[in-house]
């Protein structure tokens, strides 16, 4: 259980990717709803207007009709009786002649439901359609009839067209003749309308759909866009962060590498060889005095001074390697000692003042500080031309202080700006880097007048003092 | 002054009781063997560090000890003076591979009687036990050479037992407390309290304690080291 959480706990990044794309996700899809629902519904407003235009304008025609057809016949109608069949029978006749487009045409019921004149489908003639229906059950003579009694009207219903033979819905204009009980009307089918109509609807929902392909698309696009910014920065970040480090370690390993061969060739160069002459010597007197030759004594005498050089160069060079005095003495007497050996070597004047307590840094401060110091008096001899040093320790109520104060020509302020990698450069960045390791602090002038380098460990690095018996204040004179 | 009653009474009425401590057997037992030839030598002990010098001093009643300065747990240093409270008839003899003038300064101040270097001649040994048995100081020759530039313009560092008494003392403690604390005589805390006001320059225990809190000492307390 806790392993699976732990597994699909998501990372830093990955949730500063998800903080950035969810709300993304969810603005464009509020958009998208927002913008489908506007233009679907504006949509629909257009398209009920635009049917009701045509519609209309098919209402206008169809009324038009009737009243010029009615304007052919009314001189006949006009002056008839209602009895009148001869007047009838010729007003039918011209009625029937009236055919228009490829389906248009005037009928005629009268009002028992009886048609009179169909044109086009003539088969209907004189037969009685009272209760006629279309396949949706809407009825529609009776319904013309009645329209036609109480003057005049519209009508919508399915009518088979008389060029296809399938039924299409039809929109009638009807008026009635009340002397001669006619019903007379002409239709119109509306399936163009329909068509349209539905046109104009389809093409909506494409464009509405185009829309919302549109803004996902662009959506993706946008988190595409996210994640490969993420994924970039953060490869650059890591490539960075790998370069760094494996500038350190070859750092490292330069420097054990060449600290090793100096140690190797300072024990091949000296010791071996002075210890190759000791063994010659010892032969000699060895052979000289098994023959009783008195001057085997002084081979002894010379081997064991050659010893003596052995020694001391062993010595010198453990010194090197590592102060042995830092961990003995502390780190007074070992500043102490150490320019004691700058001064001596470069002739450059030094003092020093340190404090009467000793060995009361913890092991790393007292390393990193000689470090600092020696780091220092390097840079004081290849570049500073300095002709005098001071360098002082001290202890106070934030910790130790280190101050290394020379009065030669000094650097460029800014260690950074320095090419890291030239010695002086990277000696600096060594100080600091101590230092860091001890959240100290550590403070670099350096003017035309001299270099004043001022290294502070935090009082947490002093050692407590210790009320306790012998053994206690001996472990931290060991260290 | 035990030992020397006790010397008279010895077969060699001039034998020398002589003990070295040093963690190295090389060393211990070479100039063991070598210091055995010596006829008015001797040597009634070799100890592996500190610890063991201190607490068998009583037992072996040497009149000098032969004391490395690098040893594990007690240096040398420290050793010599923690004998030197109980028993300061004893001469130290530093015996160190180190010739810094720190070195030599330092293991005068704790009290030796003298410092010789490990790759001088066995004849040097002898000579200077036999000098510091006269009751005077012996340095070898690269020992004073180390020491005679003596420009030291900084104040006298305090030893490790005095700095251990200071600590305490401006912790509030008494001369006795203190004296019971380290299991030694009163009078020997008062001598070292007198010595660490003359190093320091300060006359009253308030100042002590000003003292080293001012310098960062006591406060290190709180460090959690």
């Amino acid at each position: 259980m806790v392993f699976f959480s732990q597994k699909i706990r998501p990372s830093y990044g990955q949730k500063l990717s998800i903080l950035a794309t969810i709300p993304l996700v969810l603005a464009v899809a509020a958009i998208a709803a927002l913008v489908t629902l506007q233009s679907t519904q504006l949509a629909e407003k257009e398209i009920k207007s635009l049917e009701e235009t045509l519609i209309n304008a098919k209402k206008a025609e169809l009324r038009n009709y009737v009243k010029q057809a009615t304007l052919g016949f009314y001189y006949i109608y006009g002056r008839a009786d209602p009895d009148d069949e001869e007047a009838k029978k010729q007003v039918m006749q011209i009625l029937s002649a009236m055919i228009y487009g490829t389906d248009g045409f005037f009928f005629v019921y009268d009002y028992d439901g009886t048609n009179l004149v169909s044109p086009r489908q003539t088969e209907m003639i004189n037969k009685n359609w009272s209760g006629l229906a279309d396949s949706r059950g809407t009825p529609v003579v009776d319904e013309l009839i009645r329209i036609a009694r109480s003057g005049a009207g519209y009508h919508t219903y399915l009518w088979p067209k008389p060029s296809t033979g399938e039924e299409a819905q039809m929109i009638s204009y009807v008026n009635g003749f009340q002397n001669w009980r006619w019903a007379l009307g002409t239709g119109v089918f509306v399936d163009d309308v329909m068509a349209t109509v539905a046109a104009a609807r389809l093409e909506v929902e494409t464009r509405v759909k185009l829309t919302f392909f549109y803004i996902g698309g662009i959506t993706l696009a946008a988190l595409l866009l996210v994640f490969l910014t993420g994924m970039v920065i953060n490869i650059r970040e890591r490539r960075l962060a790998d370069a760094k480090l494996k500038q350190l370690t070859q750092r490292i390993l330069d420097t054990q590498e060449e600290e090793r061969s100096r140690v190797a060739r300072e024990l091949h160069d000296s010791i071996s060889q002075i210890l190759v002459g000791v063994r010659f010597s010892l032969e000699l007197a060895g052979r000289r005095l098994n023959n009783g030759d008195k001057k085997g004594m002084e081979n002894l005498t010379k081997g064991i001074d050659t010893i003596n050089g052995a020694i001391q160069e062993v010595r010198r060079i453990s010194r090197d390697l590592r102060p042995g005095m830092l961990d003995d003495l502390g780190l007074g007497p070992a500043l102490k000692a150490l320019l004691d050996e700058f001064s001596r070597r470069t002739g450059i004047q030094t003092d020093i003042k340190t404090v009467v307590f000793r060995n009361r840094l913890d092991q790393d401060s007292k390393i990193a500080l000689y470090r600092i110091a020696q780091e220092a008096l390097t840079n004081i001899e290849r570049h500073s031309e300095a002709t005098r040093v001071s360098l002082s320790l001290s202890g106070h109520k934030k910790g130790a202080t280190l101050q290394i104060i020379d009065n030669g020509k000094g650097f460029s302020q800014n260690p950074n700006q320095k090419d890291s990698t030239s010695f002086e450069g990277l000696g600096l960045r060594n100080m600091m880097e101590r230092i860091e390791q001890l959240d100290g602090t550590i403070q670099i002038s350096s003017s035309g007048a001299g270099t004043t380098i001022e290294a502070i460990v935090p009082l947490s690095h002093l050692l407590p003092p210790e009320n306790k018996t012998t053994e206690a204040i001996e472990y931290d004179l060991q260290k | 002054m035990t030992s020397k009653s006790d010397l008279t009474n010895e077969t060699h009425a001039r034998s020398i009781r002589v003990v070295i401590v040093d963690d190295h057997p090389m060393v211990r037992d070479g100039l063991r063997s070598i210091l055995e030839t010596y006829p008015d030598l001797n040597l009634v002990g070799s100890l592996v560090n500190g610890q063991e010098a201190i607490d068998q001093v009583a037992n072996l009643q040497p009149d000098v000890m032969l004391l490395d300065l690098n040893m594990p747990g007690v240096n040398g240093l420290s050793a010599a003076e923690i004998i030197l409270e109980r028993y300061p008839e004893v001469r130290i003899l530093i015996l160190s591979m180190h010739d810094s003038p720190e070195y030599v300064s330092t293991a005068l101040s704790h009290g030796a009687k003298g410092y010789i270097l490990k790759d001088v001649p066995t004849e040097e040994v002898y000579t200077a036990i036999i000098t510091v048995m006269t009751g005077q100081n012996y340095l070898c020759t690269r020992a004073r050479a180390a020491l005679s530039p003596a420009k030291d313009t900084d104040r006298e560092p305090l030893t490790s037992r005095e700095q251990t008494i200071l600590l305490q003392l401006a912790q509030g403690k008494s001369n006795k407390n203190v004296a019971e604390h380290l299991e030694i005589s009163v009078r020997t805390v008062e001598t070292h309290r007198k010595n660490i006001k003359r190093k320091l320059g300060i006359s009253s225990t308030a100042g002590l304690t000003r003292y080293a809190l001012e310098h960062g000492v006591l406060q290190g307390t709180g460090g959690g080291l």
